[in-house]
């Protein structure tokens, strides 16, 4: 199948046409290279997939072995089955609609290709990740969606809190890779292969009597997982990320990058199965990411922090999915999550895009006459967020419910909460935006560009709940439940709770939200909130305070000494060995002598 | 001679039919683009006839054709083929008319493929003199600018002291077992296994003799000398070239005639290997002369190489260390030409002045990216980052060593390589400067061929470290 290696070859290509060319192509050639290369390689995944279900199986593409040095045989090698075919599917295809709305969005920037160079080579290393048929591969795409993060969100890099954003995404992520690769180590230490599908089969083979073991390997790949996906106690970045341009933020920080953990879990799932303990870290992380930030994206005045928040919670019902073990229902929320949340960062760049990239929703209102297409889709976007009955996340969040209540009904309560909580903040942003007073007056209309992706992602989210996924094979076949009718209700009627109570907050006025969040407990519980329950503060206070006083204390003083020593003795070596080198002939021929008689000595000594 | 013997020695018939044809033609009717296409055609014919293969057999006691020795010879015809380009490109800066320069390159690389070819110390030393002595009249081709002349009478009088020292050597060896060549030694030892202290005395002193010409550690004074004054695509080809040539007959020696049975001989090629990839990788620390820098770093570059001795010596290691040597050596010699390459490629300065201090390069990346990322790489390569030929050389020795449990040579390994990373990069930052920081501006070559091959090297490096299989199947075939 050269289809397969095509398709992140495609983007890769094109990023290095772009990167080798500086800015010296034209615009019009660069709008076609960087959304074109992707465009193909969502046509070759289309056919792959079309394919896929004729010849069945999962494929396996060897393109070449690194290198087979001393038992280690790193494979440029690619496994292509239904898990990573969605994955594709999704990276590609929402890919493509978020490069070619970038085309207009990024219109008037003057470092326009230096953009689609990083875009593409995010997409390329993206694809590296999913489709990497050793872990060692995957490793390599995991470090260049890393950077390709850090360089977008660093893009507008003359603004110094934009760069801090960016090194603030890049320092907490590596935390969380430095877990994985540890766990990386482990599992090749223990396992003696990367290959993903034979190192699950022996992690099964050699480990299904549980112990400390599959625990560890599992707890350090979710350090890992924990850290890209944004979940606690590492997504304090994420929030800030959102510096980047706004398609950066809807292709990296919603729909694929900030997904990647999830996709490893699910990958790896049978050595989390081996590990109850570690399971169930992922589900109770899973929990309270969900609740925490979504309490903090009702606190938020800045309309990506809102989303960016509403990401890490959204992930979180994932993680959930993934720690009760409904591994389907997980990826399948992935997927609905990355049309309908691609849909509204896209939806808020174009409203951005059109008032003079304000910010913040109080400073907008009445959108709703005045930006009629992006009020539709935004209203479809924030519906499927709220899983109301029949969007696309409706059935995707409902599957996380039910397979949450008969895994442990604690969980499943906190899954409702935050279902509660997502229809409070996603109609609060619809009604201060969109209704109430105009405050601002568009100074344009988003083109067909831009209208044409916001569309398509509308449709998306409206009937991607039918969409099935091929994903039987991957994951162990869920057994058939009795389905809880009452249970199901509830998660019907919470979200159109939280619609109501929206509207009565901050439609009708009914409730004093002012009155509530203005004084007193309410007011410090929404700037504690808006702060993101304090992260940000308690790791100042924790790490980075304490970390900066000790190195101003080590200062110099006294453990630099060592390596102070080291770099002085090599300085000295140096000085040393370099007074040899006179230059005098004289002098050379006598030491020639002189080592001919010392490697002479020493044959002698060890021939007597 | 048989015809199937001449035919298996073709590729230095072709060589050697070469040097004629250019030597009549430079009697006949001095012509220097002739002159420079005649011994580009010969270098690339003799490469491609070792490369279309034949039969393995010994030709004469003095020569033995096998896959190793073609191995090598397409090596160093091509090394002497990159050589000849960036030496017109020097030495037309310079004004100079020199068709004896190609006749002498050629020769040199003559001497080179020889010893890949030679199976008997008279073949080695026929070899090694071929080589050195076109070299001596190269290093001091530029007769107009003083160092290359004091380099050149260095490299003479203390090479002719080395070359001495191995020939004592090669004598007490014929005194004790009544052979030369290198089976005829090892069949002589195994009959009789009691050599007393005399035949590792007279082995050590051959080694010491090559080690001088490997720069090794304490036989190293004179490289930074000679680097610095020999003409740069001469210092390209004698830092590889020459180099590898001697570490393939070294190699070849060792395991026809078994040396590694000599306990104290290993352990000197083990001594000789941690100084010189601890002094050598010290000596270029604060180096400010690229050329010199270089110079040391090809002397812990032939330490790290002269690890697989050591660890040939250990039981069911010796085909992993030889496949290990030659990946190295293949991999060392197409980095080191890229970087003298760019060397080479620095516009010459006042009175043909070369440009190789680091300030000569700073703002390089600002002024001429493409020669910049060609340094960049090499540098890479050198100090052994992934995904260049460098890395994966460095991995084999690794491999090597901590297979036959050589645990000081890995550490020494180790702590040079770390030194290293600090000069190599050092020569990055200074590119990286932005301009205006600098004062030195030397031009660029505008010649083709010269970019062309530069970027072919490139290609070369990066390709041998990202996919090196094909060649690693191949040198698992021949060892």
């Amino acid at each position: 199948m050269n289809l397969i290696a095509l398709v992140p070859a495609l983007p890769l290509l094109s990023a290095t046409a772009l990167m080798v060319t500086t800015g010296r192509l034209p615009r019009r050639l660069v709008a076609w290279l960087g959304a074109g290369s992707v465009g193909l390689a969502a046509l070759c995944t289309a056919l792959v997939a079309a394919a896929y279900g004729d010849a069945g199986g999962p494929y396996t593409v060897h393109l070449w072995t690194w290198f087979a040095v001393g038992g280690l045989e790193p494979g440029i090698a690619f496994y292509v089955d239904g898990l990573a075919l969605v994955m594709m599917s999704v990276i590609t295809g929402v890919g493509f609609l978020i490069h070619l709305y970038s085309i207009e969005f990024m219109g008037e920037d003057a470092s326009f290709s230096r953009y689609f160079a990083y875009m593409n080579l995010f997409v390329g290393a993206m694809l590296i990740l999913v489709m990497a048929d050793n872990l060692l591969l995957l490793y390599l795409g995991w470090e260049g969606v890393g950077l390709c993060s850090y360089l977008l969100v660093g893009f507008w890099y003359r603004d110094p809190a934009n760069g801090a954003a960016a090194r603030k995404a890049f320092v907490v992520t590596r935390v969380g890779d430095t877990a994985m690769i540890l766990g990386l180590f482990l599992l090749f230490t223990q396992l003696h292969t990367l290959q993903i599908q034979p190192l699950m089969a022996a992690a099964a083979d050699e480990w299904a009597g549980g112990g400390w073991l599959p625990t560890l390997a599992a707890l350090l790949l979710l350090g890992g997982a924990v850290g890209k996906s944004a979940q606690l106690p590492l997504h304090t970045w994420l929030p800030d990320a959102m510096a980047g341009p706004t398609p950066v933020s809807a292709l990296i920080h919603a729909a694929t990058m900030v997904t990647a953990g999830v996709y490893l879990i699910a990958r790896t799932h049978t050595l989390f199965l081996l590990s109850p303990a570690a399971l169930g870290a992922v589900a109770w992380i899973g929990v309270l990411t969900l609740l925490l930030a979504a309490c903090a994206a009702l606190a938020q005045r800045d309309i990506k922090r809102i989303l960016a928040y509403s990401t890490i919670s959204q992930i979180g019902y994932m993680f959930l999915a993934l720690g009760v073990g409904a591994f389907a229902p997980g990826v399948f929320h992935l997927v609905t999550h990355a049309f309908f949340k691609a849909l509204l960062f896209l939806a808020a760049g174009a409203i951005i895009h059109c008032l003079h990239h304000e910010h913040d929703i109080f400073r907008m209102g009445g959108l709703r006459t005045r930006l009629p297409l992006v009020f539709w889709v935004f209203l479809i976007g924030a519906a499927a967020l709220a899983a109301l009955p029949f969007t696309a996340g409706f059935y995707s969040k409902d599957a996380i419910l039910l397979s949450a209540w008969e895994a442990d009904p604690w969980l499943w309560t906190g899954g409702l909460l935050g279902a509660l909580l997502t229809g409070i903040y996603s109609f609060r942003l619809i009604f201060v935006v969109f209704f109430g007073e105009a405050t601002h007056e568009p100074d344009r209309r988003p083109g067909w560009k831009m209208a044409l992706p916001l569309s398509l992602l509308a449709l998306l989210s409206l009937t991607g709940g039918a969409i099935s996924l091929p994903l039987a094979p991957a994951f162990p076949v869920s057994t058939g439940h009795a389905v809880n009718h009452t249970v199901e209700y509830i998660g019907i009627a919470v979200p159109l709770l939280g619609l109501g109570i929206a509207y009565l907050f901050f439609l009708g006025r009914q409730l004093p939200v002012d009155a509530l969040a203005g004084r007193g407990v309410g007011a410090r519980l929404r700037r504690f909130w808006q702060r993101g329950w304090g992260f940000d503060t308690l790791y100042q206070v924790l790490w980075v305070t304490p970390y900066r006083a000790l190195a101003h204390l080590l200062r110099g003083e006294p453990v630099d000494a060592l390596y102070n020593l080291l770099a002085a003795l090599c300085r000295q070596g140096h000085r040393g060995l370099a007074a040899l080198q006179t230059g005098a002939l004289r002098w050379y021929a006598t030491t020639l002598t002189f080592a001919l008689v010392v490697v002479i000595a020493i044959v002698l000594r060890g021939a007597m | 001679m048989s015809g199937a013997e001449l035919q298996a020695i073709l590729p230095l018939g072709i060589l050697a039919g070469g040097i004629i044809l250019v030597m009549l033609q430079i009697a006949f009717r001095r012509h220097l683009a002739t002159s420079i296409s005649l011994s580009l055609l010969t270098l690339l014919a003799t490469a491609a006839a070792a490369l279309e293969g034949g039969a393995d057999m010994p030709v004469t006691p003095l020569l033995q054709a096998d896959s190793f020795a073609r191995l090598f010879t397409v090596l160093f015809c091509l090394a002497g083929a990159i050589s000849t380009l960036l030496s017109t490109d020097y030495l037309g800066q310079r004004d100079d008319e020199p068709e004896e320069y190609y006749l002498l390159l050629l020769l040199s690389s003559l001497g080179a493929c020889v010893l890949a070819y030679a199976s008997h110390l008279a073949s080695l030393l026929l070899g090694l003199e071929l080589m050195s002595v076109a070299l001596y009249a190269l290093i001091a081709y530029p007769n107009k600018a003083p160092l290359p002349l004091e380099a050149a009478v260095k490299y003479l009088m203390l090479s002719g002291a080395a070359s001495a020292t191995a020939l004592f050597g090669f004598a007490l060896l014929y005194a004790g077992t009544g052979s030369l060549s290198f089976t005829g030694l090892g069949q002589a030892l195994d009959a009789n296994p009691e050599t007393g202290v005399l035949l590792p005395v007279a082995a050590v002193m051959v080694v010491a003799g090559l080690a001088f010409k490997l720069s090794l550690v304490p036989f190293h004074l004179w490289t930074p000398d000679v680097y610095q004054g020999a003409p740069s695509p001469i210092t390209g080809f004698l830092a590889s070239v020459s180099k590898a040539a001697v570490l393939v007959v070294l190699l070849r020696w060792f395991s026809d005639a078994n040396l590694f049975r000599f306990p104290a001989l290993v352990q000197t090629t083990a001594v000789l290997a941690v100084l010189s990839m601890l002094v050598g990788n010290l000596l270029a620390l604060l180096q400010d002369n690229i050329k010199r820098m270089l110079a040391y770093s090809s002397i812990a570059h032939m330490g790290y190489l002269m690890i697989v001795f050591a660890a040939a010596a250990a039981p069911g290691q010796r085909d992993f260390a030889l496949e290990a040597a030659s990946y190295y050596l293949i991999a060392y010699t197409a980095t080191t030409l890229a970087a003298f390459a760019l060397l080479t490629m620095l516009g010459a300065g006042e009175g043909g002045r070369e440009h190789c201090q680091l300030q000569d390069v700073s703002g390089l990346f600002w002024r001429y990216p493409g020669p910049a990322i060609l340094l960049l790489v090499a540098l890479l390569s050198l100090a052994g980052i992934p995904l260049t030929a460098g890395f994966l050389a460095k991995f084999y020795l690794v491999g090597a060593a901590s297979g036959s449990g050589q645990w000081v040579l890995l550490g020494s390994l180790v702590i040079g390589s770390a030194i290293g990373i600090y000069y190599y990069l050092r020569v990055v930052f200074y590119m990286s400067r932005r301009p205006g920081e600098y004062q030195s501006r030397p031009g660029m070559t505008r010649f083709w061929p010269v970019r062309l091959t530069a970027w072919l090297l490139v290609a070369a490096v990066l390709l041998l470290g990202v996919l090196p299989q094909p060649l690693l199947h191949y040198l698992a075939s021949i060892l």
